[in-house]
Parts: C-alpha cells; sequence; structure tokens
C-alpha cells in the first residue's frame, strides 16, 4: 500500500507539472490564424499570444511597416474564434494608431492602410479572457 | 535504506522521463555553441529576439519588383551550383538567406523550375545546419509544376523560414538566425537595387531600397552583440558599416496625423494619415548597389 501510494504521488508530482505548463498552446492557434488572412493578403509573420495564465498583461512584437502597403492582423484565442484578444497598433514613437476594439465591439482583424515607413509595434492584450492564449497573423497587400 | 532504495530509483526513473527533452535541448544548444566557437553575447535573448523580429521578410521587399513592371533577372541572383562550396556555418547560414530570397524572387515571377534549383541548394544548406526538417522538396516540387500555385508555395516558403528562425532561436543559435535573416535582407536589397536603377522612372523601388535604412540601424545593432566573439561576423560588420555610411546620405521624414477608422463590410480599416518621405536619388542607388555587390561578392565566394 506503502508502495502504491508513493507511485501516485511521484506520478502526480512529475506529470502535474508538465500539465500545468502545457496549457497554453499558441501554436495551434497560430495555424489556426494564417488561412484566415483575407484574400489577397500575403502571409508574413504570425506571432504566439502566451500571457502566461494572466501574469504577463501584454504580449508585444514590433514590425517595419511600408508605405503604401495595406497591412492586416488578426486574432485567434484558445477561448474560441477571437474571444479575449485585443489587438492595438502604436506606431515607433508609441503613438496609438488603432485597437481591434471600438465602441465596445471587439472585431476579429484591423486593416491598416500604412503611408509612413517606419517601426510599429503590434500589442496583444487580454480582455475577460480565461485562456490568456492565442495567436495571430499578419499578411500584407499592395 | 534498503526497503527506500527502489522508491528513489523509481524517482530518478520519472525524474530522467520527466527532464529529458528540456536536457536535450540544453545539450543541443550547448553543442552547438561550442560548433559555433561563440559566448553568447552580454544582451538578453528577449532583446535579440525583438530585433530579429524588425527584420521585414524578403518577400515583402520583393513584392514590389512585379507590380512595378520589372522583368525577371536571373543573372543577377547567386548560382545555386555554388551550394557545395559553403562549407562552414557562417558561409552556410548567410547563403541560406541569399538563396531563399532568390527562390522566392523566382516564385514571385512564377519561374517554378528555376525555383526548384534553388530549393534544393536551401534544403542541403538547411540539413548541414540541422534545420533541414522544415523543407519538403517533395510538396514544393509538386506544386512548382503548375504556376495556379504560386500563392501556396510562397505560403509556405515563407512559413518554412518563419519556422527555421523560431527555432534558432529556441534553440539559443540566434547567431545563425542573424545571418540567415542578413543574408536574405541584403540579397532582396540587391535585387531592388538592380531593378531600380534599370527602372529608373519607377520612384518607388528606389524609395523602397531608402526606407531599408531604418532595418539597417537594427541589422548593425543584433551584429555588434557578436562582433566580439565572431571574426566573420565582425569582418561582415565592419563591411556593413560602409553600407551605413552611404544610407547616412538618405534622409527619411515623418509626420504624425490622427488616423481615421472606419467599417467596411464588418472589416475594420485604419486609414493611417501620417506621411513619411524618403529623400533618394540614383546616385545613392547606385552607391549602395555597389557596397552591396562588394559584400555579396565575399559572401557567394
Amino acid at each position: 500500500m506503502k508502495i502504491l501510494t508513493y507511485i501516485i504521488l511521484v506520478v502526480a508530482f512529475v506529470f502535474g507539472g508538465q500539465t500545468a505548463q502545457a496549457q497554453c498552446t499558441p501554436t495551434e492557434s497560430v495555424k489556426t490564424c494564417i488561412p484566415k488572412l483575407a484574400g489577397g493578403f500575403h502571409f508574413l509573420k504570425s506571432y504566439e499570444i502566451n500571457g502566461r495564465g494572466g501574469r504577463l498583461d501584454k504580449v508585444e512584437y514590433s514590425y517595419p511597416f511600408a508605405k503604401g502597403t495595406q497591412y492586416m492582423v488578426n486574432l485567434c484565442s484558445a477561448d474560441g474564434e477571437h474571444k479575449g484578444l485585443v489587438v492595438t497598433l502604436y506606431d515607433a514613437a508609441r503613438k496609438q494608431l488603432a485597437t481591434s476594439v471600438v465602441n465596445g465591439q471587439q472585431y476579429s482583424a484591423i486593416v491598416f492602410n500604412c503611408q509612413a515607413t517606419g517601426i510599429y509595434y503590434i500589442t496583444y492584450t487580454f480582455d475577460n479572457s480565461t485562456s490568456y492564449c492565442g495567436g495571430s497573423a499578419l499578411g500584407f497587400k499592395r | 535504506m534498503k526497503n527506500y532504495l527502489p522508491f528513489l530509483l523509481l524517482t530518478a526513473v520519472f525524474s530522467l522521463v520527466s527532464c529529458g527533452s528540456d536536457k536535450k535541448e540544453e545539450a543541443d544548444a550547448f553543442m552547438s555553441e561550442l560548433d559555433d566557437g561563440l559566448e553568447t553575447p552580454a544582451i538578453s535573448e528577449e532583446t535579440i529576439n525583438d530585433i530579429l523580429m524588425q527584420i521585414p521578410a524578403p518577400l515583402e521587399i520583393s513584392m514590389l519588383m512585379r507590380e512595378s513592371g520589372s522583368d525577371y533577372d536571373r543573372t543577377i541572383l547567386s548560382n545555386p551550383d555554388k551550394v557545395a562550396n559553403y562549407n562552414t556555418q557562417f558561409k552556410q547560414a548567410i547563403n541560406l538567406g541569399i538563396y531563399g530570397t532568390d527562390l522566392i524572387y523566382t516564385n514571385i515571377f512564377g519561374k517554378n523550375q528555376e525555383g526548384l534549383a534553388y530549393m534544393k541548394s536551401v534544403k542541403k544548406l538547411a540539413d548541414e545546419l540541422n534545420i533541414g526538417q522544415f523543407f519538403n522538396l517533395r510538396l514544393i516540387g509538386r506544386l512548382a509544376t503548375n504556376n495556379d500555385n504560386l500563392d501556396s508555395i510562397m505560403l509556405i516558403t515563407t512559413q518554412n523560414f518563419n519556422e527555421i528562425n523560431r527555432y534558432l532561436q529556441e534553440k539559443k543559435r540566434a547567431n545563425l538566425s542573424i545571418l540567415f535573416l542578413v543574408g536574405g535582407w541584403m540579397e532582396a536589397v540587391h535585387i531592388n537595387c538592380k531593378m531600380a536603377i534599370e527602372n529608373p522612372e519607377v520612384p518607388a523601388l528606389a524609395e523602397r531600397i531608402g526606407e531599408q535604412k531604418i532595418i539597417l540601424e537594427n541589422i548593425l545593432l543584433l551584429m555588434s552583440f557578436y562582433a566580439e566573439t565572431s571574426p566573420e561576423i565582425k569582418d561582415l560588420h565592419t563591411d556593413m558599416l560602409k553600407l551605413k555610411e552611404a544610407y547616412d546620405k538618405i534622409e527619411i521624414t515623418y509626420t504624425y496625423a490622427e488616423p481615421t477608422t472606419q467599417v467596411v463590410d464588418g472589416v475594420l480599416m485604419i486609414v493611417d494619415n501620417s506621411k513619411s518621405t524618403v529623400h533618394i536619388t540614383q546616385d545613392n542607388v547606385k552607391e549602395i548597389d555597389q557596397i552591396i555587390e562588394d559584400i555579396r561578392k565575399k559572401l557567394t565566394l
């Protein structure tokens, strides 16, 4: 009986830790997001969004946008569709240019018609998210 | 003690099972660092990865060429048959980037069969760098038989290169990722320069070259982290500083204006009202072209 209890404890300890670490798999959300880019947009980059169970309040990436190019950033949440995820775009001076929440309505993607070349920040935040987990794809069209 | 021995052994076995993959990754990273003869730079991995993410995909730089009406010119590309000459990790990584851009260039112009020669060279270099698992030559070969599959080929190629970058960064081989991205970026600027010289009536081509000033600054910063520990990266960094001198003559101005947001067919569209202007002349383009030509010659020997 002692042996059985010990084995159960060891298994729970070893594999329990692994389960906790494996909760967020943004690669799956990324795979969902890439084909969801609208027609005419060429896939450029994919971004993993892992809020580490709520320990991170944002996940941020940056990318150089070019003048005369349209960029689409979409959202795929582990909660389903784009639930609980918000994307906000900032210019190099950190001025907010766009967000996927307008008048309380959450959109699954934003299209930014860039007229000024520079580094832009793509920031993902969470709004009533349960998974704090998802993926996103960036596409471009000229 | 005798009674506890089986329990201790059991615990040890479970611990090894649970930690096995992490240990293997650490061992791989350690071995690759030994192979490269590089020390880890005194900068956080996160910072390096952030800057790496800012290097644009060659596809985006190259797409303008087809739209500008430029003709396909295979003579400006690197020779795919020279792949056997690249026998150091430095050369392999940088030429993987160069061939990758050439592959995308052939894709953009629908030269799928020529693209296959580049795909084979890309695969060979990737295999040498132990990242060959990201390329499915059979699938690309099948797609390449039909020009209707152009978008699929470009999508797969871009995905493969993104996965390579992510993998190299995860395996703590960011130095190779930098070389791979720099090679790809430089080849895209090289091709763009040739197109801009050939088509001076299309100012967008020259502007696109000028815009790369922002990227070059980041590339130089990244390379400076490794220049102290790798003689090859140091040499390349020194050469790239000549490119910076040429780029210093180019001015980019930026004026901010509040963007406007509208919903079109259920899609949230943001119209940027800011403006940027690139001040670049044909002489600037020719100077950049010559410097890149010189650097490229050394890298593709």
